[in-house]
C-alpha cells in the first residue's frame, strides 16, 4: 500500500522558470525509492515538496492518504522525518540535545521536551550506536558520526518516512557502507512499515539495497521530470546513464557463493567534452 | 565540556538564593550606615509600622531607597539578559544583544522627546516604551519587504532603524535646553536606576513579566531555531510563528526595562554569553539561569555605581568596565568552551 503519492507535482522558484514540471510516483510501505540525477535537475526541491518546506503550486502529494496542503508543518513532521546533507554549525549543542530535538513535533509550541522524550532520544541514539558521544559537542564530530546523529534524531521523530539528502557525501568507504546497512536494517526491522526515500549519486546503494531484499525503486531525473522509474537493473543501466548524465558507463554482475549483484563504473564522457567543459 | 557543568539541582538553587543573598547584602550598601540587627528589624517590622527604636528614616532608607532599587535591579538585569540570550538563539548569532531590534534607540529618542516637550517622568516612560516598542515593530516591517532569508533582512531593519533613531536622538540633543534638558538626556541615555520606586518597579514588571513568561515558555524553540531555518521546520516547528512570538516577547521586555533605567548596554550580550560558557547551548538552563544572572550582576554593578563614589557613576558605565575584563577572563579560563 503506498504510503506517500505525489500527482503530477509541479513547482518553480520563478514563474519563468520550472523546477518540477509534472512528478508522479508513489512509495509504498516498506519501500525505498533511490533518486538519481545530475546536480541542479530539482532532486532537493522535490525533497523539500514532500518535506512541506516548499508549497506546492500544482498537483497533489498524500501521505497515509492525507493531502500534504490540509497538514501543518507540525503534523509533517510527525509523519516524515528528514536527514539532511548539511548542517550550518551554530551554537554547539550536545550530541543529546541534538537528538532530543527530534521530538519536537510530538510537543505543543509552549512545552519542551519530557521524560518520555529523553528516554526516546537515548533509545534511538544506542540503536545507531551513539549513546557513548552523548555528552559530546555536535559540532565537533566527524562527518560518520554527525550523519549517525542526525539519523537518530531523525529515528526520535518515530516517522513511518524518512526522508535522505545525499547521506553517504562525503563519508569514507567504510562509514558509507554503515550508513546503508542501517537504513537498510531500519526497514527490515520495522516490519515493512517503513518507507524511505534518498537523493543519491551513488548507483550502487541501489544495487546493494536490492541485494540485502529491500523493495527498491529507483527514478531518475532531469530537468524537473522523472525520466525512467523502475527497479534498480532497470533504470540504472548503460543508456540512461548515457542520456541523464552524458556518461560512458558499464555495470558488472559480481557473483558469489551465495548471491549475485550489480555494480556501476564510469568510464568517460559520452558525449567527447573534455574535463572543463560539463 | 559536559565535565564541568554544575550539577542541575546545584545550579537551580543557586539561581534562586544568590538574587536573594544579593538583595540582602545590598540592603547594607550606601552611605547612611545600618547594623545587621537594625535591618533585621526594619525587615521584620514591615512595609508599613516602623519597628520600636528604629527612626523613620532608616525605615526609609531600607524600604523606600534599597529594597525598590535592589528590585529593580534583578528585573532589569534579568529583562535584558534573557532577551539578548533569547534573541542571538533566534538570529543564530553570537553578537546580538537585546538592543538588536531598535528597542534602545527608539525607546532612547522617546525619552529624549519626552524631556524635552514635558516636565513629567511618567511622559519619560510612556514615551520611551512605545518608541521602544514601535522600533522594532518598523524593523520587522522593514525585514518584511524581502521575502528570503527572514533572519538576515530582520537584522539589516534593525540597523537601519536603529540608525534613524540615533540620528534622531542625536538631533534631540542638539535642540535641546543646555542647561536643563541636555544633562537630563545624557544622563538618561547613560542609564540609572536612581529614580526607582515601587510605582515604577510595578508599572514596568507588566510588560517584563509577560515578555520573560513568553520566552521561557518557548525557549526549547529557540533551540530550534538557531539550528536554522530549514532544519527547525522539517522538525516540526513553525519557524514564523515562533519567531514573532519570541520578537514580540524580547520587545516588550527590553521596552519594560529601558523605560525605566535608560539604555543600559552590554548585559544583552556578555551575560548569555557567560551562562553559555557554564551550561552550555541549551536555552531550556541557559535563559532560567540569564534571568538570574542578568538581575544579579546588575544589582552588584548597581551597588557598585551608587557607593563607589559620592555621586552616582552611570550604570551603562560600569557595566561594560565591568563586564569587558570578566568576560575576558572568562574567555580566557574556558577557552571557548560554549561551543559556538
Amino acid at each position: 500500500m503506498a504510503f506517500i503519492e505525489v500527482k503530477d507535482l509541479n513547482f518553480s522558484y520563478e514563474e519563468s522558470r520550472k523546477v518540477l514540471d509534472g512528478i508522479n510516483f508513489s512509495v509504498n510501505k516498506g519501500e525505498i525509492l533511490c533518486i538519481f540525477g545530475p546536480n541542479g535537475c530539482g532532486k532537493t526541491t522535490m525533497l523539500d515538496c514532500i518535506l512541506g518546506l516548499n508549497k506546492v503550486e500544482k498537483g497533489e502529494i498524500l501521505i497515509d492518504g492525507k493531502s500534504m496542503s490540509d497538514l501543518t508543518i507540525e503534523k509533517i513532521a510527525q509523519m516524515v522525518a528528514y536527514v539532511p546533507q548539511k548542517h550550518e554549525h551554530t551554537f554547539g549543542y550536545t550530541v543529546l540535545e541534538m537528538v532530543l530535538m527530534g521530538r519536537t513535533a510530538h510537543t505543543s509550541i509552549f512545552d519542551s521536551p519530557g521524560k518520555e522524550d529523553m528516554e526516546i532520544a537515548i533509545d534511538c541514539l544506542k540503536r545507531v550506536g551513539m549513546y557513548g558521544f552523548k555528552d559530546r559537542i555536535f559540532n565537533n564530530l566527524s562527518g560518520g558520526e554527525v550523519q549517525l546523529v542526525k539519523l537518530a534524531r531523525a529515528l526520535a521523530q518515530q516517522t513511518n518516512l524518512i526522508v535522505f539528502d545525499e547521506p553517504t557525501a562525503h563519508l569514507d568507504f567504510r562509514h558509507e557502507l554503515n550508513v546503508i546497512k542501517y537504513m537498510s536494517s531500519l526497514i527490515k526491522d520495522s516490519n515493512k512499515q517503513m518507507s524511505m526515500i534518498m537523493a543519491t549519486h551513488f548507483p550502487n546503494h541501489a544495487f546493494y539495497l536490492e541485494n540485502q531484499g529491500i523493495s527498491t525503486s529507483v527514478a531518475m531525473m532531469g530537468d524537473g521530470v522523472f525520466y525512467a522509474k523502475g527497479k534498480a537493473e532497470d533504470v540504472l543501466n548503460e543508456d540512461n546513464m548515457k542520456r541523464i548524465f552524458k556518461i560512458k558507463t558499464r555495470v558488472f554482475k559480481n557473483v558469489e557463493e551465495d548471491s549475485i549483484f550489480n555494480y556501476m563504473i564510469p568510464l568517460d564522457f559520452s558525449d567527447g567534452g573534455q574535463w572543463n567543459e560539463i | 565540556m559536559p565535565k564541568t557543568r554544575l550539577n542541575r539541582k546545584i545550579l537551580f538553587l543557586l539561581c534562586i538564593l544568590v538574587p536573594i543573598v544579593l538583595v540582602f547584602i545590598s540592603l547594607f550598601i550606601g552611605r547612611y550606615p545600618l547594623s545587621l540587627a537594625e535591618v533585621i528589624a526594619i525587615l521584620k517590622s514591615g512595609f508599613n509600622s516602623a519597628a520600636e527604636g528604629i527612626t523613620p528614616i532608616k525605615h526609609a532608607v531600607i524600604w523606600d531607597m534599597r529594597m525598590p532599587r535592589a528590585l529593580m535591579a534583578l528585573v532589569v538585569g534579568a529583562a535584558l539578559s534573557v532577551s539578548g540570550g533569547a534573541l542571538q538563539g533566534v538570529f543564530r548569532n553570537p553578537l546580538v544583544d537585546s538592543g538588536l531590534l531598535g528597542v534602545s534607540a527608539g525607546a532612547g529618542f522617546g525619552a529624549c522627546l519626552a524631556i524635552i516637550l514635558f516636565q513629567n517622568i511618567v511622559f519619560t516612560y510612556i514615551f520611551a516604551f512605545t518608541f521602544g516598542i514601535l522600533a522594532v515593530a518598523l524593523s520587522y516591517a522593514t525585514g518584511k519587504i524581502y521575502k528570503t532569508a527572514p533572519t538576515v533582512t530582520l537584522v539589516l531593519g534593525g540597523v537601519i532603524i536603529s540608525a534613524i533613531f540615533t540620528a534622531l536622538i542625536s538631533f534631540t540633543k542638539y535642540v535641546a535646553d543646555p542647561y536643563e534638558q541636555l544633562p537630563a538626556i545624557t544622563f538618561w541615555l547613560m542609564g540609572s536606576l536612581a529614580r526607582a520606586n515601587y510605582f515604577d518597579l510595578a508599572i514596568a514588571s507588566i510588560p517584563i513579566a509577560i515578555g520573560i513568561i513568553g520566552i521561557m515558555l518557548i525557549r526549547w524553540r529557540i533551540n530550534l531555531l538557531s539550528i536554522g531555518e530549514r532544519e527547525a521546520r522539517t522538525l516540526g516547528v513553525n519557524t514564523s510563528l515562533c519567531r514573532n512570538i519570541i520578537i514580540a516577547c524580547t520587545a516588550l521586555a527590553t521596552a519594560g526595562a529601558v523605560c525605566i533605567s535608560g539604555t543600559i548596554g552590554w548585559i544583552g550580550l556578555v551575560i548569555p554569553h557567560i551562562g553559555r560558557m557554564i551550561v552550555g547551548n541549551d536555552n531550556r538552563i541557559l535563559l532560567p539561569l540569564c534571568v538570574a544572572m542578568g538581575g544579579s550582576f546588575l544589582l552588584i554593578v548597581d551597588n557598585i555605581c551608587r557607593s563607589l563614589t559620592e555621586g552616582e557613576i552611570p550604570l551603562g558605565v560600569l557595566t561594560a568596565l565591568i563586564g569587558g575584563p570578566f568576560y575576558i577572563f572568562l574567555l580566557k579560563k574556558t577557552r571557548g568552551g560554549g561551543g559556538w
